[in-house]
């Protein structure tokens, strides 16, 4: 067997293949609802871009009007496709490093309809005009407890799984998950608890980015990294560089997350501390990531030509490249001087757009790529559509976080101007705009081929072969010498 | 634990090739943290402190803005046209407050009082310069001055030079300016010492090709008494009443 792992035991094998059976139903039920509401999410998101640039387009209808298209786009984007996608990578990962199978997954997949059902009906309670237009929150507050509950219920497994873990070491990918895993009832409950109680109307801005940016960095960031973590040893074959630099890493996101939000508010109505405790947080919280970066780079040295051909090591990669720029834009937009002229305008869209899509989805897609064919037991159609996939997606998450920067920058500039009328500030952003449009275009073109590929693996209609797919093999063909060579070694794995 | 699933059983031949080409569940190496990683933490630890330092306000629970936050002068001058002036007093007081904070970027030469310091640093009380026309008090204001100078019958030749202010906006220079006439000169009869932001913008363009800093010679060919054009204001509300300069000054006024 040319393909097999060396020292790969035949009971490893059995046990690997035994624990994805038994997750495979409720792992595949998140994915491919999770890539429905990406579809849906990928439409409302060019509908509401285009709204942006062009007003005045439809305005006869109130259910395509901004306010109305653009939240639903993103609740769409977050709970529809984010989560759903980030719990079946959850459930898969947790499985396979804790060697717990899954003995009840009817269970699961009955707890994943109600969350589809709680979603579709917060989404739709949005579009129609009755979300309550608190960013990321917009659903009406009776729909929360139900999916609070929910998620609850479906992690519960989750941490039972990480509770009856098979002796050894416990790996950081764990870590992270069981930290999501409790981290984001955490934020959600007490986030809607709080703005549930009639308190100030200020202040409920201020819970709102609050949760805002705990879920990214409680939420988001945690999962991409325990999928990096998981699939650079995986595909690359080599333990992680460092463990006590995971912990490091682990720690300091842990305990400088929670500090952040108010940061999105410099200047406004409240104490001066809690926008600078937000601030100061977000660049201690750097010092995590640049400590996961480099514990990745030191892992993969030597070894990046292999991002070439395997798709889970490229997206996850990515994930982690847009990672680092993430937490790098977000320090530098602690300070005052840069962040006056980059809040309260189109760059904090780019900003949140870039850790939802360029970091958690791509790496989620890296995820994806690899638990599918090893679920359905076939392997993807065709590596030119994972390759369209991938650099669509990175032109889409490029395309509009420069046009949002340079919107932003300019909006800020003349919201700063206080004697410039803020219509403005409105009319200098507005061409950049198209760079929203076009970004959710490619996008949008870029998830057509994803879409196809898991449903046709979804019905079983993936390729039959021994190898797996690689970006830059077409189907059917034989692999080039390097690559038979890679194979060979047991190096490149999709 | 043995459960259920692990006795299903399957045979290795029939187990999918991707489960059975890949390499074991990963593991984490022990390379300790690395001494520039504590470095780069510090670093930023730094960074960070200088963020919540600065812009803390103390910690205060009433302080909301502890930084400058806009760039150019306030929002709107508190009170001009303000929802809220009437709470804050006339006009000319919130006008003489922010040009008193202005007045703090000249405390360490010319002294809170405006005494100046003997022999080194001119007077701002009892200086011609001061209580003559506002025309000569903005060029120093835009352009600084250096060189030999007698104020208050004193006589300064000093290697001390006073800097340029342009790069404070008008408005703040026209605060400045009203501060020290109102504070510190001694006004003809019926003249209310106030500078406009409109007059200092004029007065920046009307000595933007003076070299600077501006040598006292060429201070000297100003005229003394001659004012800034622009209309006068009304102390309580900060309205423009038009161009109703104080006795005599129209002639001199180009």
């Amino acid at each position: 067997m040319s393909s097999t792992s060396p020292g790969a035991s035949p009971q490893d094998m059995q046990e690997r293949a035994a624990i994805d059976r038994s997750v495979r139903f409720p792992v595949m039920f998140f994915f491919t609802s999770a890539a429905a509401w990406l579809f849906a999410a990928t439409i409302l998101g060019m509908v509401a871009a285009l709204k942006l640039r062009v007003p005045t387009l439809w305005d006869a209808c109130p259910w395509l009007s901004f306010g109305r298209i653009f939240p639903a786009h993103m609740d769409a984007l977050i709970y529809g496709w984010a989560m759903q996608a980030g719990l079946g990578i959850m459930i898969w990962m947790m499985a396979r490093l804790t060697r717990v199978g899954l003995r009840n997954a009817t269970y699961i997949i009955v707890l994943g309809h109600i969350w589809n059902f709680g979603v579709a009906l917060g989404v739709l309670a949005v579009w129609s005009g009755f979300g309550n237009s608190r960013t990321w929150l917009d659903f009406p507050s009776m729909l929360w407890p139900m999916l609070a509950a929910t998620y609850v219920l479906i992690v519960v497994t989750i941490l039972v799984m990480f509770r009856v873990r098979r002796d050894g070491p416990v790996f950081i990918s764990e870590e992270y998950l069981v930290a999501a895993a409790v981290w984001f009832p955490w934020v959600y409950i007490t986030a809607n608890l709080v703005l549930g109680a009639k308190g100030s109307a200020v202040m409920s801005a201020g819970v709102t980015v609050w949760y805002m940016q705990n879920l990214l960095y409680f939420w988001f960031i945690p999962i991409a990294v325990a999928i990096a973590y998981y699939i650079v040893p995986k595909v690359v074959g080599r333990p992680i560089y460092s463990y006590p630099l995971a912990k490091f890493g682990f720690w300091t996101l842990a305990i400088c997350a929670g500090w952040m939000g108010f940061q999105r508010f410099y200047g406004g109505p409240f104490p001066a501390w809690m926008p600078a405790v937000g601030g100061a947080s977000t660049i201690f919280a750097l010092i995590g990531i640049t400590a996961i970066a480099a514990n990745l780079f030191y892992t993969m040295q030597g070894k990046f030509s292999l991002m070439q051909f395997s798709p889970s090591l490229r997206f996850s990669l990515f994930g982690m490249a847009m990672l680092l720029l993430f937490a790098v834009l977000s320090a530098l937009k602690s300070f005052i001087g840069i962040s006056k002229y980059l809040q309260f305008n189109l760059f904090e869209l780019g900003l949140d757009t870039l850790a939802i899509y360029g970091v958690f989805s791509m790496a989620a897609f890296g995820a994806i790529y690899f638990i599918v064919p090893r679920i359905t037991g076939c392997e993807w159609p065709h590596g030119g559509w994972i390759r369209r996939h991938f650099w669509f997606s990175t032109y889409g998450i490029l395309t509009v976080l420069v046009g949002m920067f340079a919107a932003g920058l300019s909006q800020g500039a003349s919201l700063d101007a206080w004697d410039t009328p803020f219509e403005v500030s409105v009319k200098v952003a507005k061409p950049w705009i198209v760079a929203l449009v076009l970004g959710w275009i490619f996008i949008a073109y870029s998830n057509l081929g994803f879409f196809w590929q898991l449903a046709l693996m979804f019905v079983g209609k993936g390729r039959r072969s021994e190898g797996p797919t690689l970006m830059h093999v077409a189907p059917g063909e034989a692999a080039s010498a390097e690559q038979a060579a890679n194979v060979a070694k047991g190096t490149a794995h999709a | 634990m043995n459960l259920d699933y692990q006795t299903e059983g399957a045979r290795v031949s029939t187990i999918h090739h991707a489960v059975r080409r890949e390499h074991a569940e990963p593991e984490a190496g022990d390379e300790p943290v690395r001494f520039v990683w504590l470095l780069i933490g510090a670093a930023l630890l730094i960074a960070g402190g200088g963020v919540l330092g600065t812009y803390s306000g103390g910690f205060s629970q009433d302080q909301t803005y502890a930084f400058a936050y806009y760039s150019g002068a306030g929002p709107r001058p508190p009170g001009a046209n303000g929802d809220d002036g009437s709470a804050k007093g006339p006009w000319i007081d919130v006008w003489m407050a922010e040009g008193k904070k202005v007045y703090g970027n000249c405390v360490a030469c010319h002294q809170a009082g405006g005494s100046g310091m003997a022999g080194q640093f001119p007077p701002l009380v009892g200086s011609e310069y001061v209580d003559g026309g506002t025309k000569r008090l903005a060029a120093i204001l835009h352009k600084g001055l250096m060189g030999p100078i007698t104020v208050g019958g004193q006589s300064f030749n000093t290697p001390n030079l006073m800097p340029a202010w342009n790069t404070l906006s008008d408005e703040k220079l026209a605060q400045v300016a009203t501060y020290i006439r109102r504070s510190f000169g001694k006004l003809p009869e019926g003249e209310s010492g106030v500078v406009t932001t409109e007059m200092m913008k004029s007065a920046r363009e009307e000595f933007s090709g003076l070299p600077s800093p501006l040598p006292t010679s060429e201070l000297a060919k100003l005229d003394p008494a001659a004012h800034l054009p622009g209309d006068q204001v009304d102390l309580e509300t900060g309205d423009s009443i038009g161009a109703v300069p104080a006795d005599g000054e129209e002639k001199k006024v180009p």
